[in-house]
């Protein structure tokens, strides 16, 4: 059996959304007034569209823009932690846990260690200047947005 | 007379003291942001929006124009001196300017950049002054599938254009579109897509969209390419000035790029890319030199500096005319000005002119910035260059998460950004554009409203569409977007 392509995989995966989508767009309920266009026909337009296009994905041959580089060897040969996807998934749980810790540690403090811990994780050793420069941006930030703006950010642990 | 008074009255608004400092910070902020490889002119824009939102609109788009076009001009300074443009407009400056400052002149190809920036910003002005206000008093005229079929255009020729398989722009553009109809149905007020999520049911915000595909997703492909962390070594700037021979041999391409930069610009779906590609190979093409371009020709950074910026400001056409994007960037521009309570179109042009005419008139007051700022300012703009790239990543991020927070107060936004940082980069890995997704997003709605208001005056027949002839030019040319690439590339094919 041949391989499927890159293309051939995105094309089934999308395929499977479209298919979902328009199952849910037919699930919309109607308008209790007749229209002549009710809120169900855009989705259902989207989504067979969306199959017909997974289609001629399908057909259509990778290019060399259509699939992932190389990554570099020698970052592939470091310790798993600082790999390079390795870096991706650590930042995106780091995101995830300043978005539960925000409200309760506050924003000054979830976002100061967020900015240095990421700094430091990506190899910067000048901590010092680290640290000024993600409490100095992050303090602006939060003046700038709570004194100057009005906009409330949530002070968390501090008693700011 | 009327476009003299109209502008007057837009400096007098252009003048406030807030407005020059909003002018001011705009075209810095979008110099030092548009000269960080990786981040344009959308992410710049992006990470404005928060600040510019409890502003009055007049104000926030003179400052969003301010950061557009100041990140154009920025773009110029790291293709110039790293040979990595910041900016797809301004790759092709990196042609003849990188090579420039690998022989010790990267300072007079930045004043080149600079002048021909400032020169094609201000031509393009003018032509912005006389043609938008035209194009409003035909646009009036436009009924509901006269403004579908513009913005079928409008996206269509996002994805032609775009240098990406023309399938997946389609694609990338229909999700954007489905993305945009999650929550409520205002005409009916039935729920779509929403999962029986409280959080959904006003929809998704632009802003976690476009800060999550373009500055997130940016900083993931960053991360996965070693951190962007191998610095490379910079050239000394050398002098800034100009000889007399060099300014009159740069004087007649400036002129007709700016020219030609302002047309593809007004274009849906050009914009500066490929203004300034157009420039340069106009200009190799006319220059009795053609043949040293490539290789540090003056003209060659001339060219593409002035189309570029002049492309930049014939963007704001459609936009501030039809109300209807021609461009990923000019989309945002339309998402923060809709963010703000205005919605431009053709009845702006009278019902809000001092947004219209005091944007107009800071685009000259940001020219003149631009040049003051950049000439004397080069050498130590270029040291930002420098920052420590994980340090600027982490900051990246920040400025992202503040910005979906500051807006919405929703821990759910900030995982939805996350969650469309990862889709964004899963798209950049497999050659999807992200334009047309943010374009079809910001459409979407009024997109799919026009089309449902069509068919209501219509009574569901679709050949209203087709019955009315601007709306069926407009989807014929939307249609020929599509087709005539592919019959390029397979005329192309056969002559291989």
């Amino acid at each position: 059996m041949t391989r499927l392509n890159a293309n051939q995989i995105l094309a089934l995966c999308l395929a499977l959304v479209a298919v979902g989508y328009l199952a849910m767009a037919w699930q919309i309920p109607n308008f209790p007034l007749p229209r002549p266009v009710d809120s169900d026909l855009f989705p259902k337009v989207l989504g067979f569209t969306l199959l017909g296009l997974s289609l001629l994905l399908f057909l259509e041959k990778p290019k060399a823009q259509d699939t992932p580089d190389e990554l570099d060897a020698d970052e592939q040969a470091l310790p798993l932690l600082m790999r390079p996807w390795s870096r991706v998934v650590i930042t995106s749980i780091a995101i995830a846990t300043y978005a539960v810790l925000l409200a309760p540690i506050g924003f000054v403090v979830a976002s100061t260690t967020l900015c240095f811990g990421l700094a430091w994780y990506y190899g910067y050793r000048r901590h010092g200047v680290n640290l000024a420069a993600s409490l100095g941006v992050v303090l602006t930030l939060y003046l700038t947005m709570t004194k100057v703006m009005g906009v409330y950010l949530p002070t968390g642990i501090l008693p700011l | 007379m009327e476009a003299f008074n109209n502008l007057m009255y837009g400096f007098g608004i252009a003048l406030e003291p807030m407005n020059i400092a909003y002018v001011f910070f705009g075209v810095f902020a979008g110099t030092i942001i548009g000269m960080l490889p990786g981040l344009g002119p959308i992410s710049a824009l992006a990470l404005m929006i928060p600040i510019t939102f409890a502003m009055e609109p007049s104000s926030g788009l003179i400052l969003m124009a301010g950061v557009y076009y100041g990140a154009i001009f920025g773009g110029s300074t790291s293709s110039i001196l790293l040979n990595a443009p910041g900016v797809a407009g301004t790759v092709a400056t990196s042609f003849d300017g990188y090579p420039m400052a690998k022989q010790g002149m990267a300072g007079k190809a930045l004043a080149i950049a600079a002048y021909s920036s400032f020169i094609g910003g201000t031509v393009s002005i003018i032509f912005l002054m006389l043609v938008a206000p035209m194009l409003g008093r035909v646009a009036v005229s436009f009924g509901p599938a006269e403004y579908f079929a513009l913005m079928v255009l409008g996206l269509t020729a996002v994805v032609s254009l775009s240098d990406k398989s023309l399938v997946k722009g389609l694609i990338a553009a229909v999700i954007g579109v489905m993305i945009s109809i999650i929550g409520i149905d205002l005409q009916t007020g039935t729920e779509r897509y929403t999962f029986g999520s409280a959080h959904l049911l006003d929809g998704i915000d632009f802003l976690v969209v476009a800060l999550g595909i373009f500055a997130l997703a940016e900083v993931f492909y960053m991360l996965l390419r070693g951190g962007g962390g191998k610095e490379q070594p910079r050239n000394a700037i050398g002098s800034l000035k100009l000889s007399g021979k060099e300014c009159r041999a740069i004087a007649a391409p400036i002129g007709r790029s700016s020219i030609l930069g302002f047309f593809t610009g007004v274009l849906p779906g050009a914009g500066a890319t490929i203004g300034s590609f157009l420039g340069y190979s106009m200009e190799k093409r006319l220059a009795k030199d053609g043949d040293t371009f490539g290789k540090g020709n003056i003209k060659g950074v001339a060219a593409p500096e002035a189309a570029n910026n002049a492309a930049c400001t014939g963007s704001f056409v459609p936009l501030l005319t039809l109300g209807v994007p021609g461009s990923g960037t000019t989309a945002v521009l339309l998402g923060a000005l809709l963010v703000m309570g205005v919605t431009p179109g053709p009845a702006m042009i009278e019902s809000r002119p001092d947004v219209f005419w005091g944007v107009i008139a800071s685009m000259y007051l940001g020219n003149i910035f631009l040049l003051v700022l950049n000439l004397p300012l080069i050498p130590l703009i270029a040291k930002i260059l420098d920052m420590p790239r994980p340090l600027l990543l982490s900051l990246i991020l920040i400025f992202c998460m503040i910005g979906v927070y500051g807006m919405s107060f929703s821990v759910f936004d900030l995982l939805l950004l996350l969650a469309f940082g990862l889709i964004g980069l899963g798209m950049r890995l497999f050659g999807f554009p992200a334009a047309p997704l943010i374009l079809a997003l910001i459409l979407g709605d009024i997109m799919e409203e026009s089309m449902r208001r069509a068919l209501q005056i219509s009574g569901g027949d679709w050949s209203i569409f087709i019955d009315k002839p601007i709306s069926m030019w407009l989807l014929i040319i939307a249609a020929l977007s599509l087709i005539l690439p592919l019959v390029k590339k397979a005329i192309a094919g056969a002559r291989a």
